[in-house]
This record gives C-alpha cells, structure tokens and sequence, in this order.
C-alpha cells in the first residue's frame, strides 16, 4: 500500500471541562486513500474534524497534526484558512443557499466579478467545468431547492472541490439519501480518489465502509482503537471494537405477549393539504395490539410519515375511514386531541418537530405534561423535577443534570429526551417514526430494550422504519405501505426481505 | 464520558461554584453594571445634579410607561411575534381616559373625586382588552402575521385617537386620577413596604428550600441562597432611602414593581408562560407536543392589551393631559428595552426583569441628555449607537461562548 501520508495525527488530546474529547490520538491518513472513521457518538470523530475544519485552532489541542509534511497551524477559528490549506468538509447538515442557483452556491463568496460586475458566464462555465471532472450530474443552473436530497450533495460537493480541497471530509453523507443515491456518492467518491483526492468517511452505517474505504480507523471514549485496512475486517469486528463488547444480537429479544386489538385505522384516506385534488393517503388499514410492537415499512415517498402526522391530527384532512382506539371511534384535529386520546408521536426528525433545543432537558421533558404538575395555574417546580429526574434515570440519559440545554447532547440522548417526554405522559399507543436514525450502534441497542419495555408494559407501538433489517428485527407484525396505501400486514414469520420490498415496490400484492 | 443524571454532583469549589453562577447570570450583571456606569458618567458631567434625589425619582417615574409596555412586549417577543401599535394603544387609552375624565364623570358624579378615579382605570384598562382581543383573534385564530396586523392597529389607533380629541388637548389632571402617577407613597409607608419584601425574601428562601428538602434534592449552601436574597433587599433599600429623601416611593413606580412581579410569576410558574417560550424556541416541536399555539397567541396579546390600558392610564395622569401626540414611537422604546434586556428577537428567550432594566437605561440616556440640554436630534443619535452597540456585545459574547 501507498505510504504517502497526508494527514498524520501524533498524540492530539483535547480536553473540556470535565470531558477529554480526544485521549492521545494518533493514526495517519495515506493520500489518495478513502479512510472510514467510524465510532459511537462521543468516540471523538466530531472533534477530529473540528481540529481540521480550524473551529479549534493551534493552541486549543496537545500534541500536532502533520499534514502535507507540515505542522497544521490553523488560527483563530478561521474555517477559511482550512479551506485555504485544502481541507474542506461536507457536513450531514447541507449549507446551500435554497434560494439560489447551483452556481451561486458553489462560488458563494468568490464570484467572478468584472469591472465590480460578476460575470455570469463564466461562474456557469466554471462550475460546469467542475461538475464534469467530477462527473457530478447536476444542471448549474437549477435551483437548490428543487433538488433532491442526493443532489444537493453533489453540489456541496463541487463547493469543496471549486476550492481546490485535497482532503475532503464527508460526515454522515449517506443518512438522508436513498439507496441509489448513496451508490451514486460512492461512485463519485471513487471518482475523486482517481484524481488523487484524500477522503475521510465518517458514517454510522458500517455497511457502507466495505464498499468504498480503503482503510477503516474505529475510535471508541476519545482514542483510536485500531486502524485496519478493510479488506482485514469484518462489519462484526468493527462494532465489536466499537462498543468493546460482543454485540451478539443487534436486537434484543423481548419478552412480550401482544393481547387484544386496541387500535384500529380503516379505510383511511386523506387529501394533500397542498393540492386538495391528490390522495396522500389512499386507503390505509391496519391494527394494533396491545403490547406488540407493530412495523410499518415502504420506501421513502410511500406516506409513512404523512399516515402517522395525520393520525397524529397535524397533518392532512382525513375524507373518508375511521379510526378507533379502544374500541372507540377517535378523530384527532391537533396535537393535543391526540395526546388526550391516548397517542403520542416520536418524530421523525428529533432536532426540528421533537425538541425546543435551547430549552434544557428538563423543560424539555415536561412539556408536553405540565397538567401533572400544576393545579390552579402554579407549576409545581420541585414535583416537574422529581417525575422529569425518574424519566431519565428509567432511560439512562447522559447529562451532567438536567438543567443543560437539549442541544449540548448527542444525537442518542436528545432522542431519549423525545421519548420520554411521551413516556411522562403514560400514552397507549406509542408511535415511532424512525427513531433510530443518525444514532450510534449502542444507543439504538438501548433503544430497541427501551421499545421491548414499553411493549411488555402494554404499550402498543407502531414503528417506522426505513432500515429493513431493524423492521424485521423488532416487530412482531409488518405492515407494508406502498404509494399512498397498505399492502398487507405480516406477522413476522411469513415477513422476509423480498417479500417486504416486493410489496413496497409495487410489484406483488402478495 | 459524562456522568450520567444521576450522580448530580455539584461543583467542585466555591470559587468555581461563584464563576458558574456569574456567568450563568452575565447578561443580568452586564446590564446592572451599565445603568451603574450612566449614572456615573452622567453624574460627573452634572456635577452631581444627576444623582439628586429628586432627580432620580423622576428618573424611575419617566421610564414607568414604557416599562408598563416593555414587560407586555418580552412576552410578545418571546412567541416570536411582535406588536407595533402598543404605542398609540396607549395614546388612544390615554385620550379616552382624559375625555372621560373631563367631560363625562364629573357630569354624571358632580361631586366625586375617587369613583371618577376608579371608573376612569376601569374603563381605560378595558379598552386596551378589547384592542388586545381584536388584535390577537386576527393574529392567533386568522393566522395573519403580527407585523402586520399590529401596524394597521396603530394607524387605527392613531385615528381613532385624533377623532376623540378632535385636534384638541383634553385636561385630565383632577385630583385623585392625577395621584396614580403623580403620587408618592409616603415615606412611613416605604419603610413598611421594605419591612414586606424583607418578610417575603426570607419567606421565599426557607420555604423553597424546605421544598427542595421535601423532595429529596440535594441543597445550595444556606449563605448562598442567603446572599441571593440580600443582594435585591439591599438594592431595594437604597431606592427606598433615596426616593424618600425627596418625597416617597412615587405612585407608578410601585404600580410597575406589582404587576412586574405579576408577569415574572406568568413568565416563569405558570403553563401559559412555559407555552410561550416553548412556541418561540420551535413552534413545530411546541405544536407536536400539544400546546394550542392559537390560544397561546390569543392570551399573549389580550395581555399585551391589557398592559397598554395601565400604561394609558399612567400616562394620561402623568402628562396630566390627553394630547394629540400621545404615545408616538413609545412602541419602538418598548422594543428596545426588550432587546437592550436580552430579548432574542427570534424568540425563545428574554426574560422580565430584563426588560425592566433595558427601560431604566433608555430612561437613564434620555433623563441625563436632557439634563445635559443635548437637543433633541443628538439624543437620537446618542440612543441608536447605544443600542446597536449593545446588540453587537451581545451577538459577541453569544459567539464566542
């Protein structure tokens, strides 16, 4: 192998107050390499990239980072002066300009400007000169927001590359793309590396490593625990050195024995609230019982989201079918219906529709539940904090007290907040939309046991899922929606891989 | 890596404890120590005329209507909206008042004084509830933006303003009415309502702690909740010892500290407020955790409303007349306090008190400019690049954090 190395970390350790974020670091990156970096949340990767982006400057960290033969010497939290040197990152969160073309976003800053006139033509020429040596499909002059997810990257990927970048960080890229898209961004990777571009993949989904890394370096409390080329690994061997132990099963087997029908959705079907003439959802049937743990599969488009913020009341108008809990018919108009009813909703995307992030832990758990603690108008300060203190115990959530804001915690913990902000307030039906998405390989196992405890409470709860091998896992039936409609509802013995995407596709209603 | 909840243990030195609790309260501190530093300097470009008693009892009893309005704005802000009209609601509660007060009670109760009082707040207070439920139904259940909404409320308030003074200016300054801001509560009285508050602190201090004991949570140090607590007593009995040395607690200026600590308890202990600063920190999570934002928006600005009918009243009294300017630009003062206090305007975060101080620097700037004879066109100047300056302190303190 190539030993020309790029980026060489030597015994960077970088403390907080309380925390050591980086323990001792060292590990190198060949040129030209593709390097995975995979670890639980807290491992440390994000601190890595903030020492190479320059959000931690030479200074704030022991030890040196060699890159190209030199010490990096980032000052004064000056991101530019990394891109300047060649590093660029491409965040899991996108940066672009919805507004704006392609090619305002990729020369955002450094338009090319004539007579203090920027010259169009050539911003167009220059970005369709990059999107081709990359070979990024994307048309310069689309407009941002009518890209696809897939394609966005794309562009943000061109933005580091018009830099002239030699290292490009990737973090998380394949949490919001489809299946063909993520193949897509592996071929492109793969492009770059053949112009001789560093690139280090950060991702949870370890699966992805065999397809595209060269070399993997697992990190696990702030020090690097090995770094191995891939072909010398397995995905069990890289979670075990993850999480230090054996995981033997990635989910865990619950104890649960579903009882009668409380939940019941029939013949349902909803305008889309942007356009009265189409169905978003087109005749959904499907029930629930007490103490199962119900799956909802299909692909990304098939209404799984919109079916469960409509049965939630904050979604669509429902025209036609109904929906019983306990036997009674229900119809939710808000939020707050719902809940009164008895449902409680864990959304799909915790940061924007789950928590009020600059809020603290605390505030955060007990909103949904203030009736508890307040008779008249008064709330009850020291009764908030001792049911809010017995939730988190009960869910193990990481703080050092439950006054910090949500926004200081990983990406695992601020999903516990959600879910126990709705455990407080004692729902019978639990639904779960994604839950374990952009969360480390140690908390999903957590929250699976969480799921597994609800369900032997007698919760009856309803999980979407987009990753197959976690809706086989853990439900005990599958219900599989397809453009807009159920397809059928399997008990989990008779639900395999193919069966579960024939239905989702469309291709078999069987 | 970081402990989990629970093991809550507290900070390792008193030292460190102190920085924590400094830092926590910085904005707080940060504004107590500009008010200091204008006095200051306004003191010694004054010879010292700036600190006489007299003066800073005017001082607290002209910031007393913008503060009326100031503290109804944080909660506005809060929610993510805002209210332009609380200005000329104001001036139109105001000239109400004083119409009522000329040509209507005395009419009707040729020989009253106290009943024409009453009936005048009475009447001013519902006003501005009704300008508030007008408003806020358009707002919260029509769904169309504040901005708007509120800059039509002041055109219209402004109009309907002009149509009751008719161009003219009506006396409203009968004994009795012209007590509520003109009054001062005699100084006996000061030194029992310090006896009060003294009496509350202490109260609040044990009964909180008992509280906390109750529930098993683990207890500051006594002296630091102590501390806590003499620090405003202290503060409080300077006022008090100040103003009386001029002629007592000044009518308004205890009317500003009852209803300031009524919308720091809404603010702070009640649903209602817990709501609104959920709405204004991320109204989808705050809509799917179940709280009626319509509702939530609908009380937020009948009580905005509502503090826009006391602060009429007041100045109706204070001016001693209804005027045909009444209330121009008061809301832009408002604002300002508000954002010179801490309050984001994004929402999500701002707090009472705040605004309250933001108020006494607005009023401190313009008290002291005027005592420096500043024309008027330099006291804009002067208040623009305070407050510009004070937003860009705190957008870097924020950054760097």
């Amino acid at each position: 192998m190539d030993n020309d190395i790029i980026l060489d970390f030597k015994n960077v350790t970088k403390r907080f107050p309380g925390v050591v974020a980086l323990d001792d670091v060292s590990f190198s990156i060949n040129r030209g390499e593709i390097h995975g970096i995979c670890g639980e949340n807290g491992a440390g990767k994000s601190t890595l990239v903030k020492i190479l982006s320059g959000v931690y400057p030479f200074g704030t960290y022991e030890g040196s980072v060699i890159y190209n033969d030199k010490e990096l010497h980032l000052s004064q939290s000056s991101i530019r002066e990394a891109v300047e040197e060649g590093i660029a990152i491409v965040y899991q969160e996108l940066t672009l300009v919805p507004t704006r073309t392609v090619g305002e976003n990729v020369f955002l800053g450094k338009e090319p400007v004539e007579h203090g006139l920027i010259n169009w033509n050539k911003l167009y020429a220059d970005t369709q000169a990059i999107l081709d040596k990359y070979q990024l499909d994307v048309d310069p002059r689309a407009t941002v927001r009518n890209l696809g997810v897939g394609k966005m990257q794309m562009v943000e990927i061109a933005k580091a590359l018009s830099e002239d970048a030699k290292v490009l960080i990737l973090d998380e890229p394949s949490s919001a793309l489809s299946k063909a898209e993520v193949e897509k961004l592996m071929e492109i990777l793969r492009g770059l590396k053949s112009h001789g571009i560093t690139c280090i993949y950060i991702s949870h989904r370890l699966e992805e490593f065999f397809h595209i890394t060269d070399r993997i370096t697992v990190m696990r409390d702030g020090k690097v625990i090995t770094t191995q080329p891939t072909r010398d690994v397995t995905q069990g061997d890289l979670v075990k050195y993850m999480v230090g132990r054996e995981m033997k099963e990635r989910f865990p087997k619950g104890n649960r024995k579903p009882g009668e029908v409380i939940f019941e959705v029939e013949g349902l079907e909803a305008a889309d609230p942007n356009n009265a003439n189409r169905k978003i959802l087109d005749g959904i049937s499907f029930n629930v019982r007490k103490g199962e743990i119900l799956g909802i599969a299909g692909l990304m488009g098939s209404g799984r989201t919109e079916l469960v913020l409509t049965l939630f009341g904050e979604y669509a108008k429902i025209t036609k079918g109904r929906i019983r809990l306990d036997g009674k018919p229900i119809e939710p108009k808000s939020a707050r219906q719902a809940i009164d009813s008895g449902l409680s909703l864990v959304p799909e995307d915790r940061k924007r529709m789950g928590l009020v992030l600059i809020q603290s832990i605390l505030k955060n758990i007990s909103l949904p539940n203030l009736d508890q603690f307040s008779k008249f108008f008064s709330i009850n300060a020291n009764e908030e904090m001792q049911a809010s203190l017995q939730q988190a115990k009960s869910l193990t959530i990481k703080a050092p007290n439950l006054e910090v804001k949500a926004e200081t915690l990983s990406g695992g913990n601020q999903q516990k907040v959600v879910i126990s902000k709705w455990l407080m307030s004692k729902p019978e039906v639990m639904i779960m939309d994604d839950p374990t998405r952009g969360i480390d390989v140690g908390a999903k196992f957590e929250i699976y046991k969480l799921m597994n405890e609800l369900a032997e409470k007698g919760v009856a709860v309803i999980m979407i899922s987009s990753d197959l091998e976690e809706v086989l896992g853990m439900s005990d039936r599958v219900m599989v929606m397809c453009r807009g409609h159920s397809t059928l509802t399997l008990p989990i013995a008779e639900a395999s891989q193919e069966r579960v995407m024939a239905l989702a596709t469309g291709i078999s209603t069987n | 890596m970081s402990s989990s909840v629970t093991e809550m243990k507290p900070a390792a030195s008193l030292g460190s404890r102190i920085l924590l609790a400094i830092r926590q309260n910085i904005q707080t501190y940060t504004l107590i120590i500009a008010v200091v530093v204008i006095w200051a300097i306004f003191a010694i470009t004054t010879t010292g005329k700036y600190l006489d008693p007299q003066n800073i009892s005017n001082l607290f009893r002209q910031m007393s209507v913008t503060a009326f309005l100031s503290i109804g704005m944080v909660l506005v802000i809060v929610t993510g909206g805002i209210d332009l009209s609380v200005g000329k609601l104001a001036g139109f509660v105001s000239v109400v008042v004083a119409y009522l007060q000329f040509y209507v009670w005395f009419a009707l109760f040729p020989n009253q004084l106290v009943l024409p009082a009453i009936l005048s707040v009475i009447c001013g207070l519902a006003v501005g509830v009704l300008a508030g439920l007008l408003q806020g139904y358009v707002i919260a259940y029509q769904g169309l933006p504040a901005f708007i909404v509120t800059l039509g409320g002041m055109w219209l308030f402004n109009g309907l303003l002009l149509l009751v003074t008719q161009g003219k200016t009506i006396a409203a300054n009968q004994a009795v009415f012209s007590d509520i801001a003109q009054g001062y509560i005699p100084a006996i009285w000061g030194f029992v309502i310090f006896v009060l508050i003294l009496v509350f602190l202490g109260w609040n201090v044990f009964s909180s702690r008992a509280g906390k004991q109750k529930y098993g949570f683990k207890l500051r140090p006594l002296y630091l909740d102590l501390v806590g607590a003499v620090i405003p007593a202290v503060l409080i009995l300077a006022y008090i010892l100040s103003v009386n040395a001029y002629k007592g607690i000044p009518v308004p200026v205890l009317l500003l500290a009852v209803v300031a600590m009524v919308m720091v308890y809404i603010a702070n202990n009640t649903r209602f407020g817990r709501y609104a600063y959920a709405i204004g920190g991320n109204r989808e999570a705050a809509r799917l955790s179940g709280i009626n934002i319509t509702s939530v928006l609908f009380r937020v600005f009948i009580l905005m409303g509502f503090l826009c009918g006391v602060a009429g009243v007041v100045l109706a009294s204070y001016v001693g007349y209804g005027t045909i300017a009444a209330g121009t630009g008061y809301e832009l003062d408002a604002i300002a306090a508000c954002i010179l206090g801490g309050t984001s305007p994004l929402g999500g975060v701002g707090t009472v008190p705040g605004a309250l101080i933001g108020a006494l620097i607005i009023a401190s700037l313009t008290n002291g400019m005027q005592m420096m004879n500043f024309a008027p066109a330099w006291q804009y100047v002067v208040k623009a690049i305070i407050l510009v300056l004070a937003v860009l302190l705190d957008f870097y303190f924020k950054r760097s954090r």
